[in-house]
């Protein structure tokens, strides 16, 4: 409720001088309630004082906003207060009944106590007396034995019983005494019970009657409580509504005088645009005026253009046409020259190419010759071998290596096409002719097949180079037509070729042999089987093909694999061949294979370009092994021999060198000694040797010579 | 489906809707009084299987107070399966195996009446307990067995076979079989009266008897009550032994033998009491225990591990007892003490003071209704002012005076720990009171100061009321700030005070 009222605690004694209210409860009351009461207060009032300090200002309306604030605050606190009192006082009036009989009951040990004491004391009394008085008739016994007179003896028998009956009345009565007492208390044990009861009774009305206060005093204030609330609630509503409808009517007369200012300007508006639409009227009608005569002029211009462009249009018609023309003629020679083209360069590259080789050949051939020579006369002249000059392959040959080279469709076909025009009686020798067509086909067979396709699959060919065509010879015409439909067809190599040719004779067999049951999906499915087929056995074929290069042609690399399956073929081929003529294929049936073929040569196309580009290249692989065979033309055996010889041959120079040396030496020495003898002679015969007392002839013996 | 078309046909309808409102009267209070989930379960289905029920029924569309009512012609299997789990229950009990929502529809047919050996172990929902106790009992106060219906069945049922237990008579198995049952749910036991033995050919001698009371020592072995031993071994949650060796309501019929506690039963109550290790709370009240019953039991709490209360206020307990009861306050972590209406004396009272003077673990003691007088009063005032823990005590009825009042002014003051002090019903004296009047006014934490019928001016019994408010507002100021939290301490003290 309060959150710094511990603050305020712990404050109160360091600020109870510094802080003194003027007015309402007071800290220094006797009452704690206003203690309490001023201290929430001051609390208050400080919190709110350094609110305001905080935010600098300090607005009336925040202000009757605390002391609406705290009207509720002060009616909880009073209902609290009143609610614990009651409480309090309601606990204090049952426990009452239980203090009362505590005291009662305090009283009551009390009094018993007192009560017990006398009775104890009585009977101690009663004791003493009785024990006296037995005492006394016991003596008297004493004397009444003594006594010989019997009406002595009887008056004091009398006496004696007159005593015991006192004593004995004595102690009755002082038992009835004690019944009476005892018997007053089972009535007090009876009334206790009673009031115990009653208190019970008592206390359980109280009880309930505080139950009842206590809720009653409870709703009361709950009441008040939500009262003093809706109190608060309500004026806060008024105060709100207060605003409000000030708020409302000020926004009101702001309202109206917008209002106001807007009619004003409304009619000024309206005003204004009246004026604008009258002058705009004017102005329409001038301009539609001027423009209506532009239009009129216009109109004339258009007609004079369209005559222009109804004569530029003939007039480009007819260039058109000429363009055509001309475009048709220069489409027909591109392709004659393109052709012409590819030819002419490929023999100029293979003339220079054949130029170079056979210039290093020479070369070679003669350092190579030389190198014989040389050997020629190692063996002959040193080692006094026969010499024989070897005999290489290479040494022989003259002029590029060359393989057979891999036509292209286009000139195959051309050569087919032409060839088979000449005459068909040539077609005998087509074996001969046609090397490079598997032996199985027939150049006819084969030329029918074209033939059929060029006619069927026209569709293929761009109509513009069959109008071209028209005018051409039949052979061109079928020549450039069918140039077309390979190209559509993705056919470019001679493979391709022969392998659609085969593609159609095996077609016709297996028409052949599944006649009976014709039945297009069967040979659809054997079509592509055999398709397959094919193309495995073409990548067996390129495989091969990339693998052995060296080989001169195809052919032969086939015949020299020995291929199982390609014997099997032939025989199967020929089989059919014998059967058949290109007649039994049915012109419907050509696009049907055709589909096929195309369907199954899709799959080898990936490999194509790689191979291709190896086609178009010149093989060199074997180039190498020429110059290198040419270089290496004396063997290393001979080599090493040479080098042999040439160490021997070596030391063999230096022991001549030597001996000349040494033959050298001795002639200067033999000229030395024929001088000094010479010299010696000369001294012998001189004349001072006989002047001499002693000769030095004498001395040594005269050398003989 | 019979009820369907009355609400088209135009006359009819008015005709029926007449009949309509007594037809509801009639079901409604039939149903209201009858209704019971037993009596459904016993007749499955009623409205579709009886042909005379449909009848009866035809103008109700919907009957409110029937919650099984529905539209479908055959009930469903599971509901079959359910009644018949109901009807068999006693010969086969199949609960655990079921799914959540058909035990509740079980346990909801339940009969109350189910013996307790099935359903004892077997049945933890409180709603069925609930129901049995309403059935049984017609006032419940579910909160004094804490909370729970099954553990509230449990002991009132124990109790009630402990009170009509009569030793020789009555065969103790009927209680050591409901062992087994309710150990794990009993624990408290709150018996009020034990019956003693019948002996036959008595009646003729009982009347001589009564004349003199004093007589009955003599018989005393005849006279022992219901032996609790083997019980109490057997409960392993017992918390709470609340014990009168007396009988109820014997009115007139009253003789000083059916309030006996015997010696034999003071032994056997100490070896039970020493063997439950965990005692929280042992009572024994009004049943004649003198000193040396009483040091008999306490010696036997000695070292408890969890006993926190003693109390055997309204017994004969003297000097003695209470010197036993001061040696326990240091021998055991005793809480609450209450020797109220004994007969304890100054030396008593010094012997507990002596002990309370070092005691960090008791927070309440009672002696109301002694007499400890001002040398006893003397001695508490003086262990108040070294105590650190008593937060309760009343001394209330001791012929206290304005000696012990001028002391207990002085330790006022300085004691902090003190919330509750009741001094009614003694002689302090005006002087007394004033001075008293002074001691509180520098005391913050005393919250209850009880002086009523002690002699005391009005002034000043009014002024140390005004104190006691200043303390209460400021210990809730406390409580209700953040930091300080006195609130459970104040809530026990509130409790203490009801009690």
């Amino acid at each position: 409720m309060n959150p710094s009222g511990n603050i305020g605690v712990m404050e109160q004694n360091g600020d109870d001088h510094l802080a003194t209210p003027i007015h309402g409860p007071s800290v220094h009351s006797d009452n704690p309630q206003e203690r309490i009461q001023a201290r929430r207060l001051r609390i208050a009032a400080r919190q709110e004082a350094r609110k305001r300090e905080a935010l600098g200002e300090y607005l009336d309306g925040k202000k009757e906003n605390e002391e609406e604030q705290s009207r509720s605050y002060k009616q909880k606190e009073e209902s609290r207060l009143k609610l614990t009192k009651l409480l309090l006082c309601g606990t204090e009036l049952v426990t009452n009944i239980q203090v009362a009989t505590d005291i009662r009951e305090i009283h009551r040990r009390v009094e018993e106590e007192e009560v017990k004491r006398q009775r104890l004391e009585k009977l101690e009394n009663e004791v003493k007396t009785s024990q006296d008085k037995f005492d006394e008739i016991t003596a008297k016994w004493e004397e009444g034995r003594q006594k010989r007179i019997p009406q002595e003896l009887w008056e004091m028998l009398n006496t004696q019983q007159v005593h015991c009956a006192g004593l004995i009345e004595d102690k009755n009565k002082l038992i009835s005494e004690l019944q009476q007492e005892l018997k007053i208390k089972d009535d007090q044990y009876v009334k206790d019970l009673k009031k115990q009861s009653d208190d019970i009774s008592l206390l359980l009305e109280r009880m309930e009657e505080q139950v009842k206060n206590v809720m009653k005093n409870f709703r009361q204030e709950l009441i008040h409580i939500e009262k003093a609330f809706e109190l608060e609630r309500q004026e806060l509503l008024s105060s709100n509504k207060k605003k409000w409808e000030r708020a409302l009517q000020a926004h009101n007369a702001k309202e109206l005088e917008y209002l106001i200012t807007r009619m004003k300007k409304v009619e000024d508006y309206e005003k204004q645009l009246n004026k604008q639409r009258a002058w705009d009227c004017e102005e329409y009608n001038t301009i539609k005026i001027k423009l209506e005569r532009d239009v009129q002029i216009l109109e004339q211009q258009l007609q004079q253009m369209k005559a222009t462009y109804q004569l530029n249009q003939e007039k480009l018609e007819y260039n058109f046409q000429v363009l055509k023309k001309r475009d048709e003629e220069s489409t027909v020679i591109k392709s004659q020259q393109k052709r012409k083209l590819n030819r002419h360069f490929t023999i100029i590259d293979a003339e220079k190419f054949r130029e170079i080789w056979l210039m290093n050949e020479e070369e070679a051939k003669a350092l190579a010759q030389r190198a014989f020579d040389v050997d020629c006369v190692i063996h002959v002249q040193h080692l006094g071998l026969p010499w024989k000059m070897p005999d290489f392959w290479f040494l022989r040959n003259v002029g590029p290596i060359s393989l057979q080279q891999r036509k292209s469709a286009a000139q195959i076909l051309e050569e087919l096409l032409l060839q088979t025009e000449d005459g068909t009686e040539e077609a005998v020798s087509e074996d001969e002719s046609y090397l490079d067509l598997p032996k199985q086909v027939s150049a006819k067979t084969t030329r029918r097949i074209l033939m059929l396709l060029c006619d069927e699959s026209g569709f293929l060919i761009e109509s513009k180079l069959l109008s071209l065509l028209l005018p051409l010879e039949k052979s061109e015409c079928y020549l450039l037509r069918l140039d077309a439909i390979f190209s559509a067809l993705g056919i470019e190599s001679e493979d391709d070729l022969y392998k659609l040719v085969n593609f159609f004779l095996r077609y016709r067999s297996h028409r052949l042999s599944s006649a009976k049951s014709t039945s297009i999906y069967t040979e659809r499915t054997s079509l592509m089987s055999a398709l397959e087929r094919m193309s495995l056995l073409s990548q067996a074929d390129r495989r091969s093909q990339v693998s052995k290069s060296e080989v001169e042609s195809i052919v032969e690399q086939e015949t020299l694999q020995g291929g199982d399956y390609e014997s099997l073929v032939d025989k199967e081929l020929r089989e059919k061949e014998d059967l058949s003529s290109p007649r039994l294929i049915h012109p419907n049936d050509v696009l049907k294979i055709l589909e096929a073929f195309v369907m199954g040569l899709k799959k080898p196309k990936e490999i194509r370009p790689v191979v291709r580009v190896k086609k178009d290249v010149r093989d060199n692989s074997r180039d190498s092994e020429y110059w290198e065979s040419l270089a290496m033309v004396i063997p290393v055996s001979k080599q090493s021999l040479w080098d042999a010889l040439y160490k021997a041959l070596e030391k063999y120079y230096l022991v001549l060198t030597q001996r000349a040396k040494l033959l050298m030496e001795n002639d200067s020495l033999e000229q030395q000694n024929a001088e000094m003898q010479s010299l010696l002679q000369q001294y012998l015969q001189a004349k001072v040797n006989a002047e001499l007392q002693i000769p030095p002839t004498q001395g040594f013996r005269m050398p003989t010579k | 489906m019979q009820d369907s078309p009355s609400a088209t046909s135009g006359p009819k309808a008015h005709s029926q809707s007449t009949f309509n409102l007594q037809r509801q009267a009639s079901t409604a209070g039939g149903a209201s009084s009858g209704a019971s989930p037993l009596k459904t379960s016993q007749n499955p289905a009623p409205i579709h299987l009886k042909p005379k029920t449909t009848n009866v029924r035809r103008m109700r569309r919907i009957i409110s107070e029937d919650a099984e009512w529905t539209l479908a012609i055959v009930p469903l299997l599971t509901e079959l399966c359910i009644q018949h789990i109901v009807k068999n229950f006693q010969n086969n009990p199949i609960l655990k195996q079921l799914l959540p929502e058909h035990q509740k529809k079980v346990l909801s047919h339940l009969p109350h009446d189910l013996p307790l050996t099935v359903t004892a172990n077997l049945i933890d929902d409180e709603n069925y307990w609930h129901r049995c106790c309403i059935k049984r009992w017609p006032v419940c106060h579910v909160a004094k067995h804490g909370g729970s219906w099954k553990r509230m069945f449990f002991e009132r049922h124990l109790e009630n076979l402990l009170k009509l237990f009569i030793p020789g008579t009555t065969d103790p198995s009927v209680i050591l079989d409901l062992l087994p049952l309710c150990r794990n749910y009993v624990r408290r036991i709150r018996v009020d009266q034990f019956l003693p033995p019948v002996r036959l050919p008595i009646p003729p001698q009982a009347e001589e008897q009564s004349d003199s009371g004093s007589e009955g020592e003599g018989n005393e072995p005849e006279k022992d009550h219901c032996q609790l031993e083997s019980l109490v071994a057997g409960l392993k949650h017992l918390e709470e032994l609340d014990l009168v060796y007396g009988v109820k309501d014997c009115g007139m019929n009253f003789e000083w033998n059916l309030f006996l506690f015997t010696f034999r039963d003071c032994h056997s109550l100490a070896a039970t009491i020493k063997a439950c290790h965990t005692l929280k709370v042992f009572r024994l009240t009004r049943s004649k225990v003198d000193d040396d019953k009483a040091r008999i039991l306490i010696r036997s709490l000695l070292d408890h591990p969890a006993l926190e209360e003693l109390d055997l206020s309204h017994n004969l307990i003297g000097d003695r007892g209470a010197r036993a009861a001061a040696k326990l306050l240091s021998h055991s972590r005793l809480r609450v003490l209450n020797l109220a209406n004994n007969q304890v004396r100054a030396p008593g009272a010094q012997s507990l003071a002596h002990a309370l003077a070092h005691n960090t673990n008791l927070v309440s003691l009672n002696l109301h209704l002694n007499c400890i007088e001002d040398e006893g009063g003397q001695a508490i005032a003086h262990a108040l002012e070294t105590n650190k823990c008593l937060t309760r005590l009343h001394l209330g009825g001791n012929e206290l005076s304005e000696p012990t009042a001028t002391l207990l002014s002085q330790v006022l003051p300085i004691n902090t720990t003190l919330i509750s002090l009741n001094l009614t019903c003694n002689h302090i004296g005006l002087d007394g009171g004033k001075q008293l009047l002074e001691g509180m006014s520098d005391n913050k934490t005393i919250l209850e100061f009880d002086l009523r019928l002690s002699d005391v001016s009005q002034e000043s019994e009014y002024l140390i009321g005004q104190v006691l408010h200043a303390n209460r507002e400021a210990t809730r100021q406390r409580t209700l700030s953040p930091g300080y939290f006195m609130a459970p301490i104040t809530n026990n003290s509130t409790e203490n005070s009801v009690g």
